[in-house]
């Protein structure tokens, strides 16, 4: 079947119901989307699908034909994505990294639904895990985006 | 159209372990200067530990400039760091300390993990390890040395280039500079000439004044960061080589069984995408072109597990054991144990105290958690040398481990460090808990590379533990209330014995420091433990014995405070009186704090809420935490962390400050929400819907002091949580009249 | 059909004062007096192997790490405990003593050969409808394809008096329909077949017909509208399997129906709580025409809209609630999408036949919400289907969220894209918490050889 990924159009060969996570890390050799438990606990596998953010490891590839995928790979292609990963690398959010494509993910689904989210709606958004704990610095580096008149574009 | 999986960049390929022409480079590297781009100083880049062996000899570990750097024409400098990066900053660390000393900008420097070798043995005690928070510290020296001899050399260079003697040659950063004709060359253009110089002396070389550092001490920006946030940062688990095939595995249930039969071993088999299944030391794998199809294939195994002979030497789970009845098994172990301090007469002093106070207190196991699942790439070469891309802590431990599994010579053995997804421990050498050894039986079975992951069920059965422990204490308090007295025996395995081997007679230290070592006067305390062997695989886990210890002392010591009628805080200062450097440090807390306001007190927002205090001295570092904790909905809330922290001298405090905030996340996580059950000799959390971690809406508020006392550095990766659990149950004991003597907080109940 | 029992104590009390002739008479055989076996056939074994997954023998007597129906299966009762017993030939231990008269005896009568009675977890009122070549060849597979193997009955905690087995025999002479199943002349060949299997061997009704206050089924035949409408045991409520759109099969296709017997899933519903036991070791097995005569039968069972209200449709406004802004107005709409919308959809519709649509699912609008509290404080167990454990599954959240919180999404589930189901409270999520424990996430697989 043919997936469309960061805008080019894949034809993949795995089975139905094989969840996009091992589609994007072991077929298409995009290994900045990360498995961190698949089953949807950690969020260390987001993307965006049709900009909605959405977890790889539960997405069998069947539902995902004429779907608009989003990858950290092409997260900088999208105005409100290179935003994101600006305001990342200002407030210096990474320690280890493993959950930060996930986050970054996360984030940019957010920004892109409400470009001036609030406190709860940051928080009721931001709901990846992080086992270096930089839930602090993620929530600076929102807060910093959601003040910024630019990040409607 | 599929991409092809080895469809890489050469840039990528030494990272993502697609094949690596390593002749052709060799050739390039000995012949530096000739081809067009390859200018080095130095080899640099990873060939293998049988170069970087046959390279050092007599060379001090930490003096072979070669080994290390590597400037390009575009005066980019590429460092092999001896430490692994797992998200502490140690790569910014490194070439904050290298560059200071070479007068590189550590902006413009490129750092990655350094291949196994002598010559990377840097730390003070021969040793390379990433653990212990002793990176910095145990390195600063021998790092800056090697920095100010790579200057030296540019310095030569320069020399011969501008034909003027080196005392009217000096640096700026990335050039030296040459003062009587304002000449000036960048150090991209000296070193193919440099490369040549003998490394000079390293006694001849003298380091900076530290009043003229330009780098070291500041809040640099990690190099790290960006990679990180595009996906481009590449770990284990990321890496790929030509031609390899995927591998998953299905664990004995309990540790210790061995493989029987395989039921339906040819009906897996013939499973879509299957490769072939393979009998391992109590584990089934499967190999198979993707790992999608190895991890469903491992799954439908149908293993029938036999119990180990006598030849087996491995723990043994048995299939009765539960935490609950273990963890009560260590409080009733009878005993007064070993002891590892007894200063003054204690049962005297018991025995003449106005009030004697008894606790048991308890901790529970806690796993580690790391976000990236264990994995492991070999692939024997055609030379007859083993590869592995694997997340260690300790690559030379690990090529020794290999060597002794496989019989190859150490120099055959080629580990590659990738960026570890997390790590808080988990990847020191852990017999059964890791990957490598069946990757590399795997890889031998089926002649290809493999790539074995595991999955987040196998690693979690697998994973090792930190230590459980019950600790009875026994305090005495003088008329006043004061304590004159403390003892406390510890019932448990260490982490460090329970690795090594317990020695009879012999107490372990990572089993009781945070218990002893404690700096408050207390004229008569005894420290001591026994030891009872544990049927799990422990590890050390982030700030080790003290992450449970501390809970366990400074909890106590607000119950002694409690029963005394004395302020905690207040007791802490008077314990410490006269000790300079920790009264400092709790009055800076304190004052961080906005003043000491035990509580409770009722909230703005209408909430009631009360302040523990408490503090640690892990790792040649002493820190002192305050939280303000509430009720809601039953559950603790943790609204703020107050830490102050004295590593003596720093290099970075920006990440110091990002270290704190990593460590009191796992040190609310622990006190809060995680404890490693095991019912019928098995985890009933094979995952984190069973293990919660700390989400995002129960992390605090964290505000960081750092004090730089002068003293001997400290650490900084692990020295930030030890404070954190007591702070908490102290404040909540406050808070709700309630003792706490147990973590993890989520199993009591609290009436909001 | 585990711990059947939680209502014994009054079935007891009542037989208690029975009178003992009757309880302590031997039930007749038609097989009394027929001659101890010779070597049956390997047919008449295969078909009894058959027989044996129609019964889903081995989901009570078996035991993952225990040789072959060799028992032991906890079932806890509000009394005590029982065990599964050891069903091999093991002469000691074993029905290798029974005449096929005794077996017969055993599995349609209620009598075990020492004269004691059974207790009814044991599905009886359903097994009495096997028929007598049924029963030859399950004996023949007891006694001829199980290897016999020594493992010694668990005696139940049950303390006396309530241990006392003989007022049983009361409970089966009121509550049993002795005799073997019927053929309905005016139904075709599909239709009885489905019948017999779906009231026999099947024994569907065990979970899916209400109980009454003697913990009888109330209805062992579709000759009662209350015949498989859904009730409640042990924790979950096991669905309508009659035609109500909301908390039946009545959206269901015949071929769906075959599907979810023969997969574990379709695009309504995946096998889930109680119902994973009886697919992993069962329905899968049973042939293709076994699974159409099921299906056939059971969508002609009518469904009643005074108990199941006004069919499902579904409602794509609530969709709205789940905005930034709104959701957090909303209770349990912000735990909705940050723990079940990544896997059931955002809009409640699942994904395929992996995850199943929450938007009319029956057990979000079913009175008796036990299995949408059971699954989501416990997950669910893994669905083994042709050998290969699925790829998804369903996680516990019981140390995840409190019973305020799994009360709030489940009142948001239950009240969402046309769903009409009533809202949970928290004690109620407090009570199945206590009661229960998370599934395990491991794989099982129950062995017959
Ligand atoms: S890997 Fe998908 S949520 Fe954890
Ligand atoms: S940065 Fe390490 S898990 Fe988030």
């Amino acid at each position: 079947m043919k997936l469309t990924i960061n805008g080019i159009t894949h034809q993949v060969e795995a089975e139905p119901d094989t969840p996009l996570l091992w589609v994007l890390r072991d077929e298409l050799g995009m290994t900045g989307t990360k498995y961190g438990c698949g089953i949807a606990q950690c969020g260390a596998c987001s993307v965006m699908v049709d900009d909605i953010v959405t977890r790889a490891c539960v997405t069998p590839i069947e539902s995902l034909e004429n779907r608009r995928i989003t990858t950290i790979e092409g997260i900088e292609n999208d105005p409100v994505g290179k935003r994101v990963v600006a305001a990342w690398v200002k407030h210096q959010v990474p320690q280890c990294g493993y959950c930060q494509s996930g986050q970054v993910m996360a984030a940019t689904a957010l920004l892109k639904e409400t470009p001036h989210p609030g406190d709860d709606e940051i928080a009721a958004a931001m709901v990846n895990l992080c086992r270096c704990g930089t839930y602090n610095a993620i929530s600076a580096a929102i807060h910093d985006l959601a003040g910024d008149e630019r990040t409607g574009q | 159209m599929t991409k092809p999986a080895n469809l890489l960049s050469p840039d990528t390929s030494l990272l993502t372990g697609a094949p690596v022409n390593l002749s052709r480079r060799r050739f390039l590297l000995l012949s530096a200067g000739t081809t067009a781009g390859a200018f080095v100083l130095g080899f640099g880049l990873p060939v293998g530990g049988a170069r970087a062996e046959g390279l050092s000899g007599t060379m001090k570990p930490g003096t072979r400039v070669p080994a290390f750097l590597e400037i390009r024409p575009d005066n980019s400098v590429h460092l092999q760091s001896p430490f692994v990066e797992g998200g502490q900053g140690i790569f910014t660390a490194m070439a904050q300390i290298v560059g200071e000393e070479l007068d590189a900008d550590p902006a413009g420097f490129i750092v990655e993990n350094a291949p196994a070798g002598s010559d990377y043995k840097v730390m003070g005690n021969g040793m390379r390890i990433t653990g212990g928070s002793m990176s910095v510290r145990m390195s600063y020296s021998t790092m800056r040395r090697l920095g100010a001899l790579a200057r030296q050399m540019m310095l030569q260079a320069a020399a011969e280039r501008l034909v003027a003697p080196v005392g009217e040659l000096t640096t700026e950063p990335g050039r030296v500079i040459h003062g009587p004709s304002g000449r000036s060359i960048p150090y991209g253009q000296l070193a193919e000439r440099a490369m040549d110089l003998p490394v000079p002396d390293p006694e001849s070389v003298t380091l900076k004044d530290p009043g003229q550092f330009r780098w070291i001490g500041k809040p640099l920006a990690r190099l790290d960061v960006y990679e990180k946030s595009v996906g481009k940062a590449i770990f284990a688990i990321d890496c790929r080589a030509e031609g390899m095939l995927y591998a998953a595995v299905q664990h004995a249930p309990r540790l210790g069984l061995t493989v029987g039969n395989v039921r339906n071993e040819d009906a897996v088999r013939a499973m879509k995408g299957v490769h072939s299944v393979h009998r391992l030391p109590g584990a089934v794998a499967v190999v198979a072109e993707r790992w999608w199809s190895a991890k469903r294939a491992a799954e439908a195994l149908q293993v029938d597990w036999r119990e180990p002979g006598p030849e087996s030497d491995v723990r043994y789970m048995p299939a009765d054991f539960s935490t609950a009845a273990f963890s009560d098994l260590l409080a009733n172990t009878p005993g007064s144990g070993q002891e590892a301090e007894n200063v003054g007469d204690v049962a005297g002093a018991l025995k003449n105290a106005h009030t004697v106070v008894s606790a048991t207190y308890r901790s529970q196991y806690v796993n580690h958690a790391q976000l990236e699942p264990p994995s492991a790439l070999a692939r024997f070469n055609p030379d007859g040398t083993l590869e592995l891309w694997i997340p260690n802590q300790a690559p030379e431990m690990f090529q020794a481990d290999i060597a002794r599994r496989t019989g190859l010579d150490p120099s055959r053995i080629i580990i590659h460090s990738p960026l570890l997804g997390g790590f808080f421990g988990r990847h020191f050498i852990y017999n059964t808990a890791t990957p490598y050894p069946q990757a590399i039986q795997l890889a031998k079975e089926v002649g290809r590379p493999i790539k074995l992951i595991w999955s987040r069920e196998e690693e979690f059965l697998r994973d090792t533990l930190r230590p459980m422990a019950a600790v009875r204490f026994r305090g005495g308090l003088d008329a006043n209330g004061l304590p004159v007295a403390l003892e406390a025996v510890t019932v448990c395995e260490g982490p460090t014995e329970g690795i090594s081997g317990h020695k009879d007679g012999k107490i372990d230290p990572s089993a009781v420091e945070g218990l002893a070592g404690k700096a408050y006067a207390i004229p008569n305390h005894r420290i001591a433990q026994i030891y009872v062997k544990n049927p799990v695989m422990l590890g050390y886990w982030r700030s080790v014995g003290n992450s449970m210890n501390d809970f366990l002392y400074e909890a106590f010591l607000d119950e002694l405070a409690d029963k005394g009628g004395q302020d905690p805080y207040q007791l802490r200062l008077h314990l410490l009186r006269g000790n300079q450097r920790l009264s400092t440090l709790l009055q800076s807390v304190v004052d961080l704090s906005g003043g000491w306001k035990r509580g409770p007190f009722t909230a703005t927002d209408g909430t009631g809420r009360a302040r523990g205090i408490a503090m640690a001295s892990p790792f040649g570092t002493e820190t002192a935490a305050i939280a303000e904790v509430s009720i809601e909905n039953g559950q603790i809330r943790v609204h703020d962390v107050w830490q102050s922290i004295d590593p003596g001298s720093i290099v970075n405090p920006a990440i110091i400050e990002a270290q704190v905030n990593s460590a009191v996340a796992l040190g609310l996580s622990e006190v809060l929400l995680e404890e490693a059950v095991y019912k019928n000799g098995q985890p009933v959390a094979r995952n984190y819907d069973l293990y919660p971690i700390l989400p995002s809406d129960r992390m605090a508020r964290v505000h960081v002091r750092i004090i730089e006392s002068g003293a001997k550095m400290g650490g900084i990766g692990e020295p930030g949580l030890p404070a954190v659990p007591p702070a908490v149950a102290n404040a909540v004991s406050r808070l709700t009249g309630q003792r706490v003597r147990s973590m993890p907080l989520s199993r009591h109940t609290f009436e909001s | 059909m585990r711990k059947l029992l939680s209502v014994l104590l009054p079935v007891i009390v009542l037989a208690a004062a029975g009178v003992t002739w009757f309880a302590t008479r031997v039930p007749s055989s038609p097989f009394d007096g027929v001659a101890g076996s010779q070597a049956p056939s390997p047919e008449l074994i295969q078909r009894g192997e058959y027989i044996a997954r129609l019964a889903d023998c081995v989901g009570c007597h078996g035991s993952p790490d225990q040789p072959p129906f060799t028992g032991g299966l906890e079932m806890a009762t509000p009394v005590g405990s029982i065990f599964a017993t050891n069903i091999t030939p093991d002469k000691e231990t074993g029905i290798g003593n029974y005449s096929l008269a005794d077996f017969d005896r055993a599995v349609r009568h209620d009598v075990a050969r020492d004269g004691h009675h059974l207790y009814p977890a044991m599905p009886y009122p359903s097994y009495a409808k096997l028929s007598d070549d049924d029963v030859r060849a399950l004996y023949a597979y007891f006694m001829h394809g199980v290897k016999p193997a020594r493992h010694a009955n668990k005696a139940s905690d049950i303390p006396w008096p309530l241990s006392i087995r003989w007022p049983l025999a009361f409970w089966s002479a009121l509550f049993m329909d002795h005799g073997s199943h019927h053929e309905q002349p005016s139904e075709n060949a599909v239709w009885n077949r489905g019948a017999y299997l779906v009231q026999g061997p099947g024994h569907c009704g065990a979970c899916h017909t209400p109980r009454g206050l003697a913990f009888n089924e109330r209805a062992l035949d579709d000759s009662n509208p209350l015949f498989l409408s859904g009730a409640l045991l042990d924790g979950w409520y096991a669905p309508s399997l009659r035609g109500d759109p909301n908390r039946g099969l009545g959206r269901w296709s015949e071929d769906e129906l075959h599907q979810f017997l023969k997969t574990g899933r379709n695009r309504h519903a995946v096998v889930f709580g109680s119902m994973t036991d009886a697919f992993n070791n069962s329905t899968q097995f049973m042939t293709d025409e076994d699974l159409r005569a099921i299906a056939h039968y059971l969508k002609s069972l009518p469904g009643d809209p005074r108990r199941d209200g006004p069919a499902w449709h579904y409602d794509p406004k609530s969709n709205d609630t789940l905005a930034l802004n709104a959701r957090l107005k909303t209770p349990g709409a912000q735990t909705f999408l940050a723990k079940c919308s990544f896997c059931h959809g955002a809009d409640g519709r699942g994904q395929g036949q992996w995850f199943p649509p929450l938007a009319g699912a029956a057990s979000l609008m079913a009175r008796e919400n036990a299995s949408s509290i059971n699954v989501t404080l416990n997950g669910s167990k893994r669905v083994v289907a042709d050998g290969i454990p699925d790829a998804y599954r369903m996680p516990p959240f019981r140390e995840q969220l409190s019973d305020r919180q799994i009360a709030d999404v489940l009142s948001f589930a239950r009240s969402s894209w046309g769903n009409n189901g009533e809202p949970v409270k928290p004690e109620e999520v407090k009570h199945l918490r206590e009661s229960t424990d998370p599934a395990n996430s491991s794989v099982i697989i129950l062995h017959m050889r």
